[in-house]
């Protein structure tokens, strides 16, 4: 196990130096001038070249990366272009608001998802594995921004049981704070509740069908122990799997919940970077989302071997 | 006095005086008549407390902004909205839903009008508008030229900078010389090209000492991103990006980046009795539709940059109040005039000719906004040329047989535009579904406005549609889009010693006549000369509950917010 997890964080800095690497260089292919981000477009040509000359990016390639990477590995994520702040500062600012909102939207979606995929798996081809798999296509085929307006438009501005964008940070409101919370996190498990109840009612109706369930039966073992020690158990693997994808894929994907409720989290970050080539920004939060995605996959698969001891991490 | 002073304000004196006899005797006349002191055309009580001008700079040449006599003459600053029904109460915060999260709070670089909004609460400026768009003093008690080549600014006296420090003439030649350092990169500096010297005098006073004439330095000085700062605090190694510090009505209290700006009165502010908030809290909501929301719900006591989508639902609520203007936001239709096969001008005339531009207004903005079928100049301006409305009136046989003798009976082409604004990409949609009944077929090739502004640039496209506001309400506007030195015309290879011959005489005339026909020339020029047609205009606005008072949406100076200082709650 020691010698698993040492492996595996050797792979993790060759991951992140290549990630490092690779957006470094995509971003200076990406055509788009920071210094005109900075100046606007009443700027003179001589404005734009001197404020690329004072950015260090008239310098050759190979030693922008270099001095880049220099501060890199001393912690210095560097300062953004537009706003003068130090990127790490807006980054711890807003990592807490992202995990908040994709922790506990996962933690719903897996609260819902996984009971409801168990229900259609037990009662398949039936009115109720058929109402709950229609409620999971609808619910991943309906992009985020009209689940949000929509949700936004009945319960903030028809209904006024919520507030609508805006946000109290839970030092300063805690009660305020939770109400904002939960339209957004609703936006964001509307989907993942759907992966995970589809994911859940496969791996569960595949399961119910091995012999071993059949056999635990015979035993005249009770449903309710069935269900959950010997089907659901080998039932989960998938679902974690699926479940860590979902995380990873939210840590740079909630920019349309982020956007519509005024929620400042990592993606609307990105986002505001990449559109104004804001590049120690754009690196800065890329590298730490790679690196959160890669922990978040060794904890995946560390997961598998708790949840199945067959599987043994050499 | 004050009737003469008002006269002149509202333009009636003015245009009749100005158009008697020489610019200069004139502007001597009426100093002479209005007498030296004199106070803004403001009706709020804190209008009346306003320091009187003294010390008048009579100007003694025949130079000053034709748009505004009072730039002219002797002005003293002072609220700058109209008391609105009701008397003023002081107190509340108001809180203002921002479209953008202003990038920084860098004071002479231009980064968005949502920054702008924010930084004019907290800084001033030289010079500022009246609700007629006429500038009027701000920080200064009087201004006009002593000659063609100096203009002179008298600041207030005892003006204090939020840390309890004087403002003094040197706080000023310091912004100002800031501004022209190319290390700033400053968004005005462009405008202060022409400025040799800025000297602090004595009394309190400034000087401005020109290469040459320039009539239009007063609209520079008075622009958003000519904010007056503290030489002492900017070179303590404060850091202007991150915090602001000025003597506008509001004090910075904090920054929580893309959460909230927080502001708080100044209670030394130089204006008597304002501001009448207690303070504003801008929340960044980049969504259109949440933005709304948050209004109709009672989230926020105001908008800006209210999406046309909602502006009917807006303007029917009972409890909303709409202000905007169809005046400033326009777009454009431009062609790099030396590529072909769009250097022949009866190609560019087919594509004039092409357009129903109402309908591209009912199209793209749902009726809001107002369709350019003259010249740009607006009404109401000096050089609005009425007898060119209507110049490019749809017609598209006249277009087809354009195309017919330049022998292309069918014109395709790819025209490049921009993704990133609404306000730019949905005319472009409008055009490219009208042009195709004049044959000519448009492949649309929509890039992010980075990318966008690289590609106009390098001239990759012969055809490609913008959008932008003038940046003051002067006609020489216009030399940042026909002037062969301008951003826009440089983009489109476009040089017209004519027209450049008139631009210089323009910025050099006082006589609103004459500068009327001197622009209407350039107008009528460009209109023959299209290197590019002009699309619709735009209506831009703000929204606010119905018991946010005093404020006054400006169509001047690319919609300063500057009246936000005497808005208050009716609550």
């Amino acid at each position: 196990m020691g010698r698993y997890l040492a492996r595996r964080i050797i792979y993790l800095v060759v991951q992140v130096f290549c990630v490092a690497t690779i957006v470094f260089l995509l971003l200076r292919l990406v055509p788009g001038d920071p210094a005109r981000a900075v100046l606007g477009e009443n700027a003179t040509g001589e404005q734009v070249a001197t404020v690329r000359h004072q950015l260090g990016l008239d310098r050759p390639l190979l030693i922008q990366y270099g001095r880049w990477m220099g501060h890199i590995v001393r912690g210095d994520f560097g300062a953004s272009i537009l706003s003068g702040r130090p990127v790490l500062t807006d980054v711890r600012q807003r990592i807490g608001n992202t995990i908040e909102l994709i922790v506990l939207s996962t933690f719903i979606s897996l609260l819902v998802g996984i009971p409801l995929g168990i229900i259609a798996a037990l009662r398949a081809n039936r009115t109720e594995d058929y109402t709950l798999s229609s409620a999971a296509m609808l619910g991943l085929s309906l992009p985020s921004f009209v689940v949000g307006s929509v949700l936004l438009l009945i319960f903030a501005l028809k209904l006024h049981w919520l507030p609508p964008s805006q946000f109290v940070s839970w030092q300063e409101n805690p009660g305020q704070h939770i109400t904002l919370l939960v339209l957004p996190v609703v936006t964001l498990a509307a989907s993942t509740t759907a992966v995970i109840l589809r994911m859940t009612r496969s791996a569960m109706l595949e399961v119910i069908r091995q012999d071993y369930i059949r056999t635990a039966r015979a035993k005249g073992l009770g449903e309710r122990v069935i269900l959950l020690r010997h089907a659901l158990r080998n039932a989960v693997n998938p679902v974690v799997s699926v479940t860590g994808l979902e995380l990873a894929s939210l840590l740079g994907g909630t920019v349309i919940v982020e956007t519509i409720y005024g929620w400042p989290g990592l993606s609307s970050l990105l986002l505001s970077g990449v559109r104004s080539r804001d590049y120690p920004v754009v690196q800065g939060v890329v590298l730490v989302i790679a690196v959160l995605t890669i922990l978040i996959n060794l904890l995946v698969d560390l997961a598998y071997g708790v949840l199945d001891p067959r599987i043994r991490h050499e | 006095m004050n009737d003469c002073m008002e006269s002149l304000r509202d333009g009636r004196l003015r245009r009749r005086s100005l158009l008697i006899g020489a610019a200069a005797t004139t502007a001597a006349a009426i100093l002479s008549a209005c007498g030296s002191n004199s106070s803004s055309a403001t009706n709020t009580p804190a209008a009346k407390t306003t320091p009187q001008a003294s010390g008048a700079i009579a100007p003694t040449a025949a130079l000053a902004p034709a748009s505004t006599a009072s730039a002219a003459s002797v002005v003293s600053g002072g609220p700058t909205a109209n008391a609105s029904a009701g008397t003023p109460k002081k107190g509340g915060t108001l809180r203002y839903g921002l479209s953008t999260d202003p990038s920084n709070f860098e004071p002479h670089v231009s980064t968005g009008a949502a920054s702008s909004d924010v930084k004019i609460m907290v800084y001033s400026t030289l010079i500022t508008y009246d609700t007629q768009g006429q500038l009027v003093g701000d920080l200064a008690e009087s201004f006009g030229w002593p000659d063609p080549k100096t203009f002179e600014v008298k600041l207030r006296q005892g003006v204090q900078f939020h840390n309890g420090d004087t403002l003094t003439p040197d706080d000023v030649v310091f912004t100002f010389q800031r501004i022209k350092d190319p290390k700033t990169a400053a968004s005005n500096a462009p405008y202060l090209a022409d400025v040799d010297t800025i000297e602090a005098g004595d009394n309190n006073v400034v000087r401005f000492r020109l290469k040459q004439p320039n009539a239009t330095l007063p609209y520079g000085i008075a622009d958003a991103s000519s904010l007056i700062v503290s030489k002492k605090w900017i070179t303590s190694g404060a850091d202007p990006k991150t915090t602001m510090m000025g003597t506008g009505p509001f004090k910075f209290v904090e920054r929580k980046p893309g959460v909230s700006i927080t502001l708080t009165r100044n209670p030394n502010y130089f204006l008597p009795n304002l501001p009448y908030l207690d303070g504003i809290t801008f929340q960044p909501m980049a969504d259109d539709n949440a933005r709304v929301t948050a209004l109709r719900s009672g989230s926020v006591d105001f908008i800006d940059y209210v999406p046309y989508t909602q502006m009917d639902i807006i303007q029917k609520s009972p409890d909303l109040v709409f202000k905007s203007d169809k005046v400033l936001g326009f777009g454009w239709l431009a062609f790099i005039v030396d590529k072909k096969p769009v250097d022949d001008v009866r190609i560019r005339q087919a594509f004039a000719y092409g357009m129903d531009r109402q309908k591209m207004v009912d199209v793209a903005f749902s009726g809001h906004g107002a369709p350019i079928t003259g010249g740009i100049i607006p009404q109401g301006w000096v050089g609005y040329s009425p007898d060119l409305e209507g110049t490019y009136k749809p017609n598209y046989d006249k277009s087809k047989q354009l195309l017919q003798a330049a022998g292309m009976p069918t014109f395709n082409t790819d025209v490049l535009t921009t993704s990133s604004y609404s306000v730019i990409q949905r005319p472009a949609l409008a055009a490219q579904a009208e042009l195709k009944n004049a044959n000519i077929n448009v492949n649309l090739v929509q890039q992010e406005w980075l990318p966008f502004n690289d590609t106009v640039k390098a001239g990759t496209y012969a055809v490609h549609i913008w959008g932008s506001a003038p940046a003051f309400n002067d006609p020489d506007f216009l030399t940042r889009y026909v002037g062969s030195t301008g951003f826009f015309a440089k983009q489109i290879h476009f040089k017209d010693d004519q027209i450049d011959q008139w631009l210089l005489q323009g910025r050099q005339t006082l006589d609103p006549a004459l500068r009327g026909e001197i622009y209407h020339n350039v107008e009528k020029r460009v209109l023959d000369l299209v290197p590019w047609t002009y699309l619709i205009r735009r209506e831009q606005g703000e929204a606010m509950q119905k018991y946010v008072k005093g404020y006054t949406h400006l169509a001047a100076g690319s919609w300063t917010q500057i009246t936000l200082r005497e808005t208050w709650l009716d609550k």
